[in-house]
C-alpha cells in the first residue's frame, strides 16, 4: 500500500492513454511558432515570379513539380496543429480568391517568427494580439488608399486593361511566359463573361492538357474540347443542330421487371420486328426535327446507333453529368430525359463538332463561334505531364484572378511596392502609439519587409541594398517605387506595369494575420492519440527529402 | 484487507488515500479549465485522432471532447456537462467552484475535520447562498415588449466568454434578435426554430441573421431558376418519385407497343401528383409571381423536368426540422398529399435564391412577412472558426431564452460571488452551532475562486484584488472587477449580468458532487491496476 498515497496528480493522469497535453509558453506557444517557421521556410523560396521550383511526391507517389504554394502544401500533408491552422488560411485564400496563398503562408509565418522575439523580450502573447489586429485594421486603411487611382472601374472586355491585372498573379507561377499565358486566358475569359461581370464562372473556362507540342502551340477553343472519340463513324459534323438527351439512346424500359412474353418462334420475330419499329420511329423522329448530332448522357444501344448512321446524325456519348451541362450550355440545348422528338426550342446548334487527333490524343471539338459564347477551353500544349500541370495550375490562377477583377477591379502597386509603403507607414503609426502595442505593431510593420526580401534574394540580388533603396525612394513619397527583378533595381511600377489586385492583397492579409493570432492564441493543446490505419511514414520521408532541393 | 480476500486482483485505496485520490483529481480537472473562464482565457487547441483541429474555449466542449477517464473526473465532468444541458452555460465556473470546495476542504481535513462535519456546513451555506441569490437577483419585466437592452447585456456576457471581443458584440445583437424573432406569446421557446447554418467563405465577421430560412441544398435541375422573386412557397411531404411496389411484380409483354404502353402507366400516379401541383401554381400565379416546392421527400428526374418546365423551382429531401421552420418563417402549411391543395395552404417569400460555394449549394429564402423562425447564417474562412462561433451562438441563445424565461438576471463580473462570500461570512457563520461552522466558511472561501481566476486570467494581482473587492463590499457597494485594470467597477453600468439559472444550478450542484466526494472513504477497482492503464 506504499504506492497508494503517491496518486498521479495533474492533466496527463485523467486522459486516455496515447493523449498528449502540451501547455504554456514554451511548450506551446514557441513550439507552434516554430513549426509555423519551418512551413513558411518551404513556401518562401517560391515567393515570386524567380521562385523556385518544388518537386513533392504525395502518398501516392504522384509528382508535382510547382512553385504554387497552395498545392505545395496540400500534397505535404501537415501534421502538426498549428502549421495546420496556417494551411487552412492558405487553403480559405486558394478558395476565396484563387491566388495569394504563398503570401498567406510566408507573410503568417513572417509575423509568428517576429512574435516569438516578442515573447523572448518579455511581451505576452495577448499583448501581441492586441497590437497586431491593431496593424491589420489599420493595413486595410492603409491599403486602401493605396489603390491606383483610376482602377476603380474597368472594362472587363477591354484585353489589355485585364492582362495588366492579371500578368503579375501568371508571371509569380510561369515567369517569362506570362505574355502567351495572360493573352490566352484574357482571350478566353472575356469571351465567356457574362453580361453582369460579376457573375461570371470560373467553371465556363475549361483546360484541355494534351501531351506535345510547346506552349507556343496551345490555342483557344470557342466551345468545348472532350477527350473523347465519337460513337458512329461519322466523325464530322458542321453548322449543326444538337438533340441531348441525358437519359441514354436506346429503347424505353419500365421501372418494374419487364419480361416478354412469347408463345411463338413467330411472335419472337414479331417482337424483335416491332422493337426495331420502335426505335426506328424515335431515330426517325429526332432526325425529321432537324436534328444532325445526339449527344447521349448514358448508354447508346447498338440498334439506335445502326439507324443513326442511316439517318446520318453524328453520335457522341458524354457520361459526366457535369460535362454534359456543359455541353448543354455550349450549344445552348435542353437536355431531354429520354429519347423522344425534341422541340425546335430544345435543340442546340454547334458551328462544328468534329473528332481530331492532337498529338496522339482523339479529341472531340465542339465549336460555336457565334451564339452562345458560354464556354470556352485553353488548349494547353507542353512536353511533359507536370509542365502541363503547372501551366494549368497558372491558367487557374490567371481565370481566378479575372474572376476576382470582375467583382473588384481595384488594383494597387505590385513588385514590393505596396509592402514597404504599408511598413513604412505603419511604422509611423506605431511610433505616435502608447503602450504595449506599440512594439507589436511595429514589427507587424517589419515583417512586410519579407516581401521585397524574398524576391531580392530569389532573383539572386542583394536584398538589403534593395530595401534600403526602397525604403529611400518611398520616403521621399514615391509610393510606387517596386523592383525590378530583371535589371536589379528600384524602378516605379507604373513603368514596369507589375500590379496587384486589391482584393487579393487584402485576403491574404487578412487571413495571414487572423491564422498568427489564432496561432498566438492557443496556449494549451490537448492531442489525441492519432488513429489507426496504413502508416505512411515512407512516403512522407520521400516528401521530407524532396523538400532540401 | 477484506477485499482482498474477497478478490485477491481487486484494487483498494481507503481512508485518506481515497480521499486524497478525489480531491487531486478535482484540482487537476479545475487547473485545466481555469485558464479558460472569463474574457481574458485563453484558447484550448484539441487535436482528434484524424489530425482534425478544433479551437476552443468553452469548458462544455473541452470536457466533451477530452477523453477523461479518472472516476472521480468522470463524475465532477457528468455534473459540469448536466450544467450545461440544463442552463447553457456556466460549465468552466462549474468545474472550477468544486475543485476549489475541494481544496479548501483538504485543508480543513488535514487539520482533523471530518468530511462529514464538512458536508453539514456545506449544506446550511448552500441553502443561505440560494437564498441570498433570491434577494440578490435583479428583475426583469418580460412582457410583451421584452427589453432588448438587457437581453443584449446578457448575451454580451456570455458571447464574450466565448469569442474575442469584437466578433461577440456582432453576434449579441444576432443572438437576441434571433430569440426575440421565434419568441411567441405563451408559449415556451424552442430554439431548434432558429436555424443555424454555416458557410465556408469570407470573414468571422461577416456571419449574420437572415430572416428567413437557408437551406444548404439546392434545386437539382440545371434549367430551373437561380433567383426568384415574389414566390409562393408549397411546403410538401409527398414523394413525387417512381416507388417499387412492396409485393414483387413483373410485366408480361409481347411487342414494343405494349411495353411503351407500360412505361406511360408506370409513371401515371406520380405524373398526376405533379399535374395537380403546376394545376395549382397556374391557379395562383399572376405574372410576376414565382412558385417554389419545398418537399421533404424525393423527386425524381421525370417529375423534376416537368416543374422545371412550368417555371416552377423545386427542392427535394428537405430536413424535417426545415419544413416545420419554413411554415413559422414563410406561414402556410406543410401539406402531406395533393389532393387538397389550396392558396391557403401556400407560404410567401419576396425572394428565393441559390448560392454556390464551390460544391456546395445553399438557398435562400429571404423577406418572408411576420417571421416566427429565423436563420443565424455563420461564415468563417475555416471549420475550426465556424465550429468555435456555432458554440458560442448556442449558448448565446440559451442566456438569451434563460433570461427571458427566469425574468431575472444576477450581476455578474464576480460581484455576486463575493456578495454571497461576506454574506455567509458576516451573517450565517454566526448563526451555525459548532463545527459545521468551518464548513461555511470553507464553501464560502471557495466562492471567490471566480473573481480570483477571473483576475488570475487578466494577469492581475489575485490578492489585492480580493481586497479591494471586499472591502468594498463591506462598505455596502456591490462592485464586480473590471479586468481591464484590476479596479472594482459596478457591474450594473457596465452592463455584465449573468444568467439565474446558470448561478442557481451552480449553487445547487457544485455543493452536492463536492460532497458526495468527500464523503467517499474507499475507492475499489476489481481488476486492473488504477495508476497505470494496462497497455
Amino acid at each position: 500500500m506504499v504506492g497508494m498515497s503517491m496518486q498521479p496528480y495533474g492533466i496527463q493522469s485523467m486522459l486516455k492513454e496515447g493523449y498528449r497535453h502540451l501547455s504554456g509558453l514554451d511548450e506551446a506557444v514557441i513550439k507552434n511558432i516554430e513549426a509555423c517557421k519551418e512551413l513558411s521556410t518551404i513556401t518562401r523560396t517560391s515567393l515570386g515570379p524567380n521562385g523556385m521550383n518544388k518537386m513533392v511526391i504525395n502518398h501516392l507517389d504522384k509528382l508535382f513539380v510547382t512553385s504554387d504554394a497552395g498545392t505545395i502544401v496540400n500534397e505535404l500533408e501537415i501534421q502538426h496543429p498549428a502549421a495546420k491552422l496556417l494551411v487552412l488560411a492558405a487553403k480559405a485564400q486558394q478558395e476565396e480568391i484563387g491566388d495569394g496563398a504563398n503570401l498567406v503562408i510566408s507573410f503568417a509565418g513572417e509575423l509568428l517568427q517576429n512574435a516569438e522575439e516578442l515573447i523572448r523580450m518579455g511581451l505576452h502573447p495577448s499583448e501581441i494580439i492586441s497590437g497586431y489586429t491593431k496593424a491589420i485594421n489599420k493595413t486595410v486603411e492603409i491599403l486602401e488608399q493605396l489603390v491606383e487611382s483610376g482602377s476603380q472601374t474597368m472594362d472587363v472586355r477591354n484585353k489589355d486593361e485585364v492582362i495588366s491585372r492579371m500578368r503579375a498573379a501568371v508571371a509569380s507561377k510561369q515567369f517569362g511566359q506570362e505574355e502567351i499565358i495572360c493573352s490566352l486566358v484574357a482571350d478566353a475569359c472575356i469571351q465567356v463573361c457574362p453580361k453582369n461581370p460579376t457573375n461570371f464562372n470560373v467553371d465556363n473556362v475549361r483546360v484541355a492538357k494534351l501531351l506535345g507540342g510547346g506552349l507556343h502551340n496551345s490555342c483557344i477553343v470557342r466551345g468545348m474540347v472532350m477527350k473523347s472519340d465519337a460513337v458512329g463513324s461519322i466523325k464530322r459534323m458542321e453548322k449543326a443542330k444538337v438533340a441531348v438527351f441525358a437519359g441514354g439512346v436506346d429503347t424505353n424500359a419500365t421501372e418494374t421487371k419487364g419480361t416478354v412474353l412469347i408463345h411463338s418462334a413467330e411472335q419472337l420475330e414479331n417482337y424483335a420486328k416491332t422493337e426495331e419499329a420502335k426505335v426506328e420511329e424515335l431515330i426517325k423522329a429526332v432526325a425529321e426535327s432537324g436534328a444532325k448530332v445526339i449527344v447521349s448522357g448514358g448508354s447508346i444501344g447498338e440498334m439506335a446507333l445502326h439507324f443513326c448512321e442511316r439517318y446520318k446524325i453524328m453520335v457522341l456519348k458524354i457520361s459526366s453529368k457535369f460535362e454534359l451541362r456543359r455541353f448543354c450550355r455550349t450549344a445552348g440545348a435542353v437536355a431531354h430525359l429520354k429519347l423522344s422528338r425534341p422541340s425546335p426550342d430544345d435543340l442546340g446548334y454547334v458551328d462544328s463538332i468534329s473528332v481530331e487527333e492532337i498529338g496522339g490524343v482523339t479529341v472531340t471539338i465542339a465549336r460555336n463561334e457565334e451564339g452562345g459564347n458560354s464556354i470556352s477551353t485553353v488548349v494547353l500544349r507542353g512536353s511533359t505531364d507536370s509542365i502541363l500541370d503547372d501551366l494549368e495550375r497558372a491558367v487557374d490562377d490567371g481565370v481566378n484572378t479575372y474572376k476576382a477583377m470582375c467583382r473588384d477591379s481595384r488594383i494597387v502597386p505590385g513588385a514590393a511596392a505596396t509592402e514597404i509603403e504599408l511598413a513604412q507607414r505603419l511604422k509611423e503609426y506605431a511610433n505616435a502609439e502608447i503602450g504595449l502595442d506599440k512594439y507589436a505593431i511595429s514589427k507587424y510593420a517589419e515583417s512586410f519587409e519579407f516581401v521585397p526580401k524574398t524576391l531580392a534574394d530569389n532573383s539572386g540580388l542583394n536584398a538589403m541594398e534593395i530595401i534600403a533603396a526602397l525604403y529611400t525612394g518611398h520616403g521621399s513619397g514615391n509610393a510606387k517605387l517596386g523592383i525590378d527583378l530583371e535589371e536589379g533595381a528600384c524602378k516605379d511600377v507604373s513603368e514596369t506595369k507589375v500590379w496587384d489586385l486589391f482584393a487579393t492583397k487584402l485576403f491574404a492579409l487578412k487571413y495571414a494575420s487572423d491564422a498568427a493570432c489564432t496561432v498566438l492564441r492557443v496556449d494549451q493543446i490537448i492531442m489525441a492519440k492519432p488513429a489507426g490505419g496504413p502508416r505512411r511514414d515512407a512516403a512522407a520521408a520521400a516528401g521530407a527529402g524532396a523538400e532540401e532541393d | 484487507m477484506s477485499v482482498r480476500v474477497l478478490n485477491p486482483n481487486a484494487e483498494v485505496l481507503n481512508k485518506s488515500a481515497a480521499l486524497h485520490m478525489t480531491i487531486n483529481a478535482a484540482k487537476g480537472l479545475q487547473d485545466v479549465l481555469k485558464s479558460n473562464l472569463g474574457p481574458k482565457g485563453t484558447i484550448k487547441m484539441l487535436v482528434g485522432g484524424s489530425g482534425d483541429i478544433k479551437l476552443t474555449k468553452d469548458g462544455n466542449t473541452l470536457l466533451k471532447e477530452m477523453q477523461i477517464q479518472n472516476p472521480t473526473a468522470i463524475m465532477i465532468a457528468r455534473t459540469a456537462v448536466a450544467q450545461d444541458d440544463i442552463s447553457g452555460d456556466g460549465t468552466t465556473s462549474t468545474v472550477i467552484f468544486i475543485g476549489e470546495l475541494m481544496k479548501q476542504s483538504e485543508r480543513c481535513i488535514d487539520e482533523g475535520m471530518h468530511p462529514r462535519v464538512l458536508v453539514d456546513g456545506f449544506e446550511i451555506a448552500k441553502r443561505a447562498t440560494l437564498l441570498f441569490l433570491e434577494n440578490f437577483k435583479t428583475p426583469v419585466v418580460m412582457g410583451d415588449e421584452a427589453d432588448k437592452e438587457i437581453l443584449k447585456m446578457v448575451a454580451r456576457t456570455t458571447l464574450r466568454t466565448k469569442l474575442y471581443e469584437g466578433l461577440a458584440d456582432q453576434l449579441t445583437d444576432i443572438v437576441v434578435n434571433s430569440v426575440l424573432c421565434i419568441r411567441k406569446p405563451e408559449e415556451a421557446i424552442d430554439l431548434f426554430m432558429v436555424e443555424i447554418m454555416h458557410m465556408r467563405h469570407k470573414f468571422d465577421v461577416d456571419t449574420r441573421l437572415v430572416e428567413g430560412l437557408v437551406l444548404d441544398h439546392g434545386s437539382r435541375h440545371p434549367d430551373m431558376k437561380r433567383r426568384a422573386e415574389n414566390c409562393h412557397i408549397l411546403t410538401c411531404n409527398v414523394s413525387l418519385e417512381y416507388e417499387k411496389s412492396e409485393i414483387n411484380a413483373g410485366f408480361f409483354y409481347s411487342n414494343a407497343e405494349q411495353r411503351e404502353a407500360m412505361v406511360t402507366a408506370e409513371r401515371r400516379s406520380v405524373d398526376e401528383r405533379v399535374k395537380k401541383i403546376i394545376e395549382l401554381k397556374k391557379k395562383v400565379c399572376g405574372e410576376n409571381d414565382n412558385f417554389v416546392i419545398i418537399n421533404q421527400k424525393g423527386i425524381d428526374p421525370p417529375s423534376l423536368d416537368l416543374l422545371a418546365r412550368e417555371g416552377i423551382v423545386a427542392l427535394r429531401r428537405a430536413k424535417r426540422r426545415n419544413m416545420e421552420r419554413l411554415v413559422l418563417a414563410c406561414g402556410g402549411e406543410a401539406v402531406n398529399s395533393v389532393d387538397d391543395l389550396t392558396p391557403e395552404s401556400l407560404g410567401w417569400a419576396g425572394l428565393v435564391y441559390e448560392h454556390v460555394l464551390g460544391e456546395e449549394k445553399y438557398t435562400f429564402v429571404e423577406q418572408v412577412r411576420n417571421p416566427n423562425s429565423c436563420t443565424i447564417l455563420i461564415k468563417g474562412p475555416n471549420d475550426h472558426t465556424i465550429a468555435q462561433i456555432k458554440d458560442a451562438v448556442r449558448d448565446g441563445l440559451r442566456s438569451v431564452k434563460n433570461t427571458i424565461e427566469d425574468e431575472c438576471v444576477v450581476l455578474g463580473a464576480g460581484a455576486f460571488e463575493v456578495a454571497a462570500r461576506q454574506h455567509l461570512i458576516n451573517e450565517v457563520k454566526k448563526t451555525v452551532q459548532g463545527r459545521a461552522q468551518l464548513g461555511v466558511e470553507a464553501f464560502a472561501n471557495a466562492l471567490l475562486v471566480v473573481p480570483k481566476t477571473l483576475a488570475e486570467n487578466a494577469g492581475l494581482d489575485t490578492q489585492d484584488v480580493i481586497i479591494s473587492l471586499t472591502s468594498e463590499h463591506d462598505k455596502g457597494n456591490v462592485v464586480g472587477l473590471n479586468l481591464m485594470d484590476g479596479e472594482p467597477i459596478d457591474p450594473q453600468l457596465a452592463g455584465i449580468f449573468d444568467n439565474y439559472s446558470v448561478k442557481r444550478q451552480l449553487i445547487n450542484a457544485g455543493p452536492v458532487i463536492a460532497s458526495q466526494l468527500l464523503l467517499v472513504d474507499e475507492v475499489i477497482r476489481a481488476g486492473r491496476n488504477m495508476r497505470k492503464p494496462t497497455a
